[in-house]
């Protein structure tokens, strides 16, 4: 009987201390998509855990997490950390009241010293610090080097080369670009965005996203041609009808076998080029997209944000996670094991010598691009939510002949009037 | 004799007095509504609560991120009608969509159970193969299927392979806009029609034989018993399937946002897909509601026919 007095005893004191325990470690909460992104960027980001083990990292993995999180934020719940497919989406949250202004944290804990000063400007919504963006992005024209090499061809630089080569690609019997938006739909927008810059001319994208110059200018119908023209001549995918059935894997399987010999994708696509090309044998290097002058443009693109729940019962801890997560440090560690894209911060040179050459070289690129005004503008990160749908949905009806170049130019110069007007614009940084 | 001349209470307060009336009144009113008071209240929280508040957030700008909230009144309704363009194709491919499921799963149905109903001996094996794929998961069925009609390595690729031709069979069905919603709906009725067919044969199953018999006493051949005994017996269940499937027509959602996203070009896209786009894409929330109400009011106007049909003597 003693016995168990006194067991009860130490269970009472043991109930009794857990909360006092409890209290001292402050837990910050983060949703994430399930899958491998996860489990590679999993493990590094809960080595946070051991560096102030007051603040503990608790990562959620959430099928479709985008949607579960602005449904959970919007009724008062969900992360404190929360992330979101990019800056218009920050926007609205922000408008909203449902996200916090972090100003005063980049202060304290000097968010400046280490991203980019645009990279800042970008999470700005009437003035404050709403969210920190990540994943750096850029499109590339990727291509496969031993078709390159056993037909003798070279990168093109300008849109002229590109079109005299890729005639030439096509009567070799290979695809040109290998392509297809079956997997994901909103690929369109890529070659929209990127077709603006490198022909139109970035300064004339940025002219029309402040409303300087209307969607119609000449400089905007040229590219939008090309691209139609590009489209009509079966360069994309091996043709129209295959451009739509064509789903990631497929097009990933014909730029690594050698049944295409080039492909203009995102600076994510580093991630799974490997797989595929070590099945070949063969290999593949990357060229900066030809423009209409010869010079190296590079568009400009943030995979997600990061910023901080307006309801978290404790932003400081929020705010010290990001601290680190965005140092240098962790983006140098995350990129080189998981060829993440960097958060747009200062990654150093001892990082970027252990990484492949090829990847070294589209950050430095990048850098140099956006320090020298050589950046352009991806459509998912500067173009308004409405007017970034059009572009991708629409542009189809542009290549099946349902409406003319001009009619869709006008049909977005009229949406993005309407958006700009309500000021629902992502920040441009000037330049 | 007292209690004959007893008067009948009329008002509430004399009713309220009466045992009788208010013992009837518990019994008959009071305690049956306490039986359905839980399921009620847990309907009008999760139901009616908010189809009032989709109705209300139908007449406002919200966004579908925050509170902000202003109410425009009839504006979503009017641009929905008089300005959207992309809404009335979507509408005229609803209405393609319903036209093809209130014939074809209903041809093949009636005859694959016409057919099954016959046999005496393994018929099991049958209905279970033809029910299988109506049990696959959408995005399985579309995955399956996506493959199968790839042009280049799915089953019009092998035909053509097989009999030396070129791009004959291998076409890419989903790619085209001529093509596209066809596709989807032929692939949705793969895996929907073995359903119907289950219905019909349970109801056909239900027919009383001496009704057959009858009919071969009095020289009918297999047309004419199909055509006045057999669709006679099972027109309840066409009937209601039909209002069932007009319904869902209006709500074809996963197969075509699984296979195209409403593409190439808009060529396959519904009213539940623009409305998903414009909610979650466009930051259009409340004008993405409007266009939840049509779909309701669409739903509720074919409700309504039937149920007119059934005053009308109709046996649905």
């Amino acid at each position: 009987m003693k016995g168990i007095k006194i067991l009860f005893a130490i269970a009472l004191l043991i109930l009794a201390l857990a909360p006092v325990g409890a209290q001292d470690v402050t837990t910050v909460s983060m949703w994430f998509g399930e899958g491998s992104t996860l489990d590679c960027w999993g493990p590094i980001m809960l080595e946070f855990n051991e560096v102030d083990p007051s603040i503990q990292l608790e990562i959620v993995p959430q099928a479709d997490t985008w949607n579960v999180t602005r449904t959970a934020v919007a009724g008062g719940g969900g992360p404190d950390i929360v992330r979101t497919p990019g800056p218009s989406f920050v926007y609205e949250m922000a408008q909203a009241g449902l996200i916090l202004p972090m100003d005063a944290f980049a202060d304290e804990m000097g968010w400046g010293d280490f991203f980019f000063d645009w990279a800042l400007d970008l999470g700005l919504v009437e003035g404050q610090l709403y969210s920190l963006s990540d994943e750096l992005e850029t499109l590339l024209l990727y291509y496969n080097t031993d078709v390159f090499e056993a037909n003798g061809w070279t990168p093109p630089d300008t849109i002229d080369e590109l079109n005299a080569l890729a005639e030439e690609v096509a009567a070799a019997g290979y695809i040109v670009f290998s392509h297809g938006n079956a997997s994901w739909r909103p690929s369109n927008e890529w070659f929209v965005g990127e077709y603006m810059t490198q022909i139109g001319g970035p300064h004339n994208v940025y002219k029309a996203l402040t409303g300087q110059i209307p969607w119609t200018d000449e400089s905007m119908v040229n590219a939008m041609e090309v691209l139609d023209a590009h489209m009509q001549a079966g360069w994309y995918g091996g043709g129209i009808d295959l451009y739509f059935t064509n789903d990631g894997a497929t097009r990933r399987s014909m730029f690594a076998d050698g049944t295409a010999a080039m492909n203009i994708e995102g600076s994510w696509a580093i991630r799974s080029l490997g797989e595929y090309f070590g099945e070949t044998g063969q290999d593949w290097d990357w060229a900066p997209v030809p423009s209409h002058d010869g010079t190296d443009y590079f568009t400009i693109g943030m995979g997600n944000t990061s910023s901080i729940n307006a309801n978290s019962p404790h932003p400081e801890a929020a705010a010290q996670f990001l601290t680190w997560y965005f140092s240098p440090a962790t983006q140098g560690k995350m990129l080189t094991n998981c060829r993440k894209g960097p958060a747009p911060v200062t990654i150093s040179e001892e990082v970027m010598g252990e990484l492949d050459p090829r990847i070294a070289r589209v950050y430095a690129e990048l850098s140099d691009a956006s320090a020298n005004d050589r950046y352009g503008y991806t459509t998912w990160t500067f173009w308004p939510p409405k007017s970034d749908v059009y572009i991708y949905e629409e542009v189809e009806r542009v290549w099946t002949g349902e409406i003319t170049v001009m009619d869709y130019l006008e049909g977005l110069n009229e949406l993005f009037a309407e958006e700009l007007a309500a000021g629902d614009i992502p920040p441009i940084p000037a330049r | 004799m007292a209690v004959l001349t007893q008067k009948k209470p009329t008002t509430i307060l004399e009713k309220l007095n009466d045992e009788t009336w208010r013992r009837k009144f518990i019994r008959n009113v009071l305690i049956p509504w306490l039986f359905i008071a839980p399921l009620l209240i847990l309907h009008i929280y999760v139901v009616t609560v908010p189809a009032v508040q989709g109705i209300y957030m139908s007449m406002t700008d919200w966004k579908g991120v925050g509170r902000n909230a202003n109410f425009i009144g009839l504006e979503n309704y009017r641009e929905l009608f008089f300005e959207d363009e992309t809404f009335g194709k979507a509408l005229g491919n609803n209405i393609i969509w319903m036209i093809f499921f209130l014939t074809v799963p209903f041809i093949l149905a009636l005859f694959a159970a016409t057919m099954l109903s016959q046999i005496k001996r393994g018929g099991m094996i049958y209905r279970s193969i033809l029910f299988i794929p109506y049990v696959l998961a959408s995005v399985v069925t579309i995955t399956i299927w996506k493959n199968l009609l790839n042009p280049q390595r799915g089953i019009g690729a092998a035909l053509d392979k097989m009999l030396g031709l070129e791009g004959a069979f291998g076409i890419a069905y989903l790619g085209r806009p001529e093509s596209a919603l066809m596709s989807i709906a032929f692939i949705d009725n793969w895996h929907f029609w073995g359903f119907l067919m289950i219905l019909f044969l349970a109801a056909m199953q239900a027919i009383p034989p001496v009704l057959y018999d009858a009919a071969k006493i009095d020289g009918a051949n297999r047309w004419q018993e199909f055509r006045h005994v057999t669709l006679p017996g099972i027109r309840p269940v066409v009937l209601f399937m039909f209002m069932m499937v007009a319904i869902w027509s209006f709500l074809a959602f996963d197969y075509i946002f699984l296979s195209t996203q409403g593409g190439p070009g808009g060529a396959s896209e519904v009213i539940a897909t623009l409305l998903y786009k414009n909610a979650f894409f466009r930051f259009e929330a409340g004008y993405g509601a409007a266009m939840g109400v049509v779909i309701s009011i669409f739903a509720g106007f074919i409700i309504m026919i039937f149920v007119t049909l059934r005053r009308r003597g109709w046996d649905i």
